[in-house]
């Protein structure tokens, strides 16, 4: 039984497919601190190669569809366990039954590698509503819009040409706490830099404190008493998102958190 | 009234200006540009939710909330004792570019109190909207109100700058207009909505010829009217919501539970805002839009309002039990669609599947198809999901015998969370 060993990233993945696809199907897929895998299991290594994944990707968009393409690429990034699995089967069905793959809605190889896409989808969809900037104190005297945020899945990639397109006349950064990863804007060039931690809490600016302050108070008022629904706000803003959304933020004396 | 310091303005002006429904910030997409601020997403964007659980996609604001009108129904209206307050149009694009950077919104939704004379009003809206397009080369949503009874000459360059437009009918029919807003006859509202659907209409016609034609409003026209605060009938409500789609192109027709704003012996007293008759209408208007259904269908003489226990597609169907169970395997989708229980997306999903295999309940299952209420109108391989079939009355009990849990039926859902199809299912 093979165990592929890769980078853990989705180009890694790419090439890890490649090499695999036409054998035998891969037992499991390693990466990171991961083990060894079981005694008799016999760890293959897959190095990660932009060019190779490249190469797979035009792959799958004339043999499959660029679709099912995008369906695997968001799937991945819900880093769901056995993913890698699931798209490896899911990819193989895809170059035996072309472009009808995407149409398979019910089949058992197709459904969950959709079900986990959809669930990637949605979460971006949030986050290009739920990212909110503040303006901070940057290097020498320039400002800088940094926004943290805390997403279950690997959201950053695609928010990426979104925010780059809308915001692209002032540096940014959109800081993923929890994957330690960024992407860092400057003139409309967006990078993905991972291992990215904060050295210290980033200084808010004077402007932005004031801002703040009124887009709280604007928020708080706009809610009409008599319709007052909190169990239904809830649900539409969880409340682990609700740390990083500016106007459940605490610096008006929890005015701004809606509690009853 | 400038006097005050501007979070207390900002205050009261959002006091004054949230009792317009319309949120939505779909419809129009626009690259960013270079230099420039923004851009706008066909799918619109939720920002977050208010309290009150409706959500914020744009900054929906008042110039003033100082009007020369008096109707009855309006928090604003010139009798009503309450702070007034204005912003400037510089203090409007400033508010707007700041808060769009730091993506609490999707851009702005601007209405205004009638200072002077409709004319002058329109001239102020207008003034921010060209203002923030043309110096800050904004990008982002722009909603702007028409405000009735304003020159055509005005109305025709409102849509230059706007996404959307709205002018709010305000109440179902003339004679109700015309008893608590007698500053504003019927006309006065309608004419514009004409002129603005034609004006969309031809635009949209001359960019379908060349790319260089000027957009007008790519994102249409929507409308409000106030549900409860007159006599008039769901039936009349949802046949008028017919004809604005049909004949206007409207895009969006929004209800508004009426909430008592201002004591007046022409408004009726109610207990509290009629939430659910506004959940009906909204998913009434959802099936005109996107389900094929025409208003006589969902209401007649005989049953001139909605029922309230159920959903207007499960009572429809209930009436028209001959026409079912329908075989998954073959009803066309506009079939599909009209089964309790089936919307957009499950039935486009079982449309697709089907191509490929043969659907029984656990495929429908997979594909995510709720099977709660669909199973009693539905068979799979000629076999009926619910391994029995009943008449009306006992469909009735069981299909009602879940929602007895009352607390559910205080917090209904006005608005279904996801918005990333809405275009297609109508959400948001």
């Amino acid at each position: 039984m093979t165990i592929i060993r890769y980078d853990g990233s989705f180009e890694g993945f790419l090439c890890a497919a490649a090499l695999t696809i036409d054998g035998a199907e891969p037992s499991g897929f390693l990466w990171g601190e991961g083990g060894d895998g079981g005694l008799f299991d016999q760890v293959v290594a897959v190095a990660s190669d932009r060019d190779a994944a490249l190469a797979f990707f035009e792959h799958i968009v004339r043999e499959v569809s660029r679709d099912a393409f995008a369906t695997a690429r968001h799937a991945f990034h819900s880093e769901a366990a056995v993913v890698e699995l699931l798209l490896w089967r899911y990819l193989r069905l895809g170059f035996r039954v072309g472009r009808r793959l995407e149409g398979m809605k019910a089949d058992p190889l197709v459904q969950p590698v959709q079900q986990l896409a959809r669930r990637v989808e949605r979460e971006v969809h949030r986050f290009l509503g739920f990212v909110r900037f503040r303006e901070v104190e940057w290097s020498g005297g320039a400002t800088l819009f940094y926004a943290p945020i805390e997403p279950e899945t690997d959201v950053l990639p695609f928010l990426a040409p979104h925010f780059a397109d809308r915001l692209a006349d002032r540096p940014w950064v959109i800081h993923d706490l929890r994957r330690g990863q960024a992407l860092f804007c400057e003139g409309g060039r967006v990078k993905l830099l991972r291992g990215v931690e904060l050295a210290g809490a980033p200084r808010s600016t004077k402007e932005e404190d004031v801002c703040a302050a009124l887009w709280q108070g604007y928020f708080k008022r706009l809610a009409i008493e008599a319709r007052r629904n909190p169990d239904l706000q809830r649900q539409l803003v969880p409340l682990r998102h609700r740390k990083h959304l500016t106007e459940f933020g605490d610096s008006s004396s929890g005015a701004a958190t809606n509690e009853p | 009234m400038n006097d005050l310091p501007l979070d207390q303005r900002l205050e009261i002006l959002a006091d004054s200006a949230k009792y317009d429904v319309s949120c939505s910030s779909s419809g129009s997409s626009r690259k960013g540009t270079p230099g420039g601020l923004g851009s706008s997403a066909s799918s619109g964007i939720c920002h977050t939710w208010t309290a009150d659980g409706r959500c914020i996609s744009l900054f929906k604001i008042l110039l003033t909330n100082a009007c020369i009108y008096d109707c009855a129904y309006c928090i604003n209206r010139r009798s009503n004792d309450i702070p007034r307050a204005a912003l400037t149009p510089d203090e409007v694009v400033r508010l707007t570019a700041d808060f769009y950077r730091r993506n609490y919104i999707e851009g702005l939704f601007l209405s205004t109190g009638v200072v002077r004379s409709p004319d002058h009003t329109m001239e102020q809206l207008i003034a921010v909207a060209r203002r923030l397009r043309e110096d800050e080369r904004f990008n982002g949503y722009i909603h702007l109100k028409v405000v009735p009874g304003a020159d055509p000459l005005l109305v025709e360059e409102v849509g230059r700058y706007a996404d959307r437009v709205s002018v709010n009918i305000e109440l179902p029919s003339r004679q109700s207009l015309y008893l608590l807003a007698p500053d504003k006859p019927r006309d006065a509202v309608i004419k514009p909505m004409r002129q603005l659907s034609g004006l969309i209409e031809s635009a949209k016609e001359a960019r379908s010829k060349s790319r260089k034609a000027p957009q007008f409003a790519p994102a249409g026209q929507s409308t409000q009217l106030i549900v409860g605060a007159t006599p008039e009938s769901d039936r009349e409500i949802i046949t008028l919501s017919e004809g604005l789609y049909q004949r206007l192109g409207m895009k969006r027709v929004y209800y508004s539970a009426f909430i008592p704003v201002a004591s007046d012996y022409r408004l009726p007293a109610l207990a509290g805002p009629p939430l659910l008759r506004e959940h009906r209408l909204y998913q009434a208007d959802w099936l005109l839009r996107f389900y094929g259904f025409s208003a006589h269908e969902l209401l007649d003489e005989c049953r001139p309002n909605l029922d309230q226990r159920f959903d207007p597609k499960t009572c429809w169907a209930m009436r028209h039990l001959h026409l079912f169970p329908v075989e998954v395997n073959r009803a066309d989708y506009e079939v599909l669609l009209r089964v309790p229980g089936i919307g957009v997306r499950s039935a486009q999903r079982i449309v697709q599947a089907r191509r490929h295999t043969r659907l029984g309940e656990a495929e429908l299952k997979r594909l995510g198809v709720v099977l709660k209420r669909a199973r009693w109108f539905l068979t799979a391989g000629g076999r009926s999901l619910a391994g029995k079939t009943l008449d009306e009355a006992r469909l009735a009990e069981v299909l009602l015998a879940p929602n007895r849990q009352k607390a559910r039926q205080a917090q209904l859902e006005l608005f279904p969370a996801s918005a990333d199809s809405s275009a297609m299912t109508g959400e948001l």
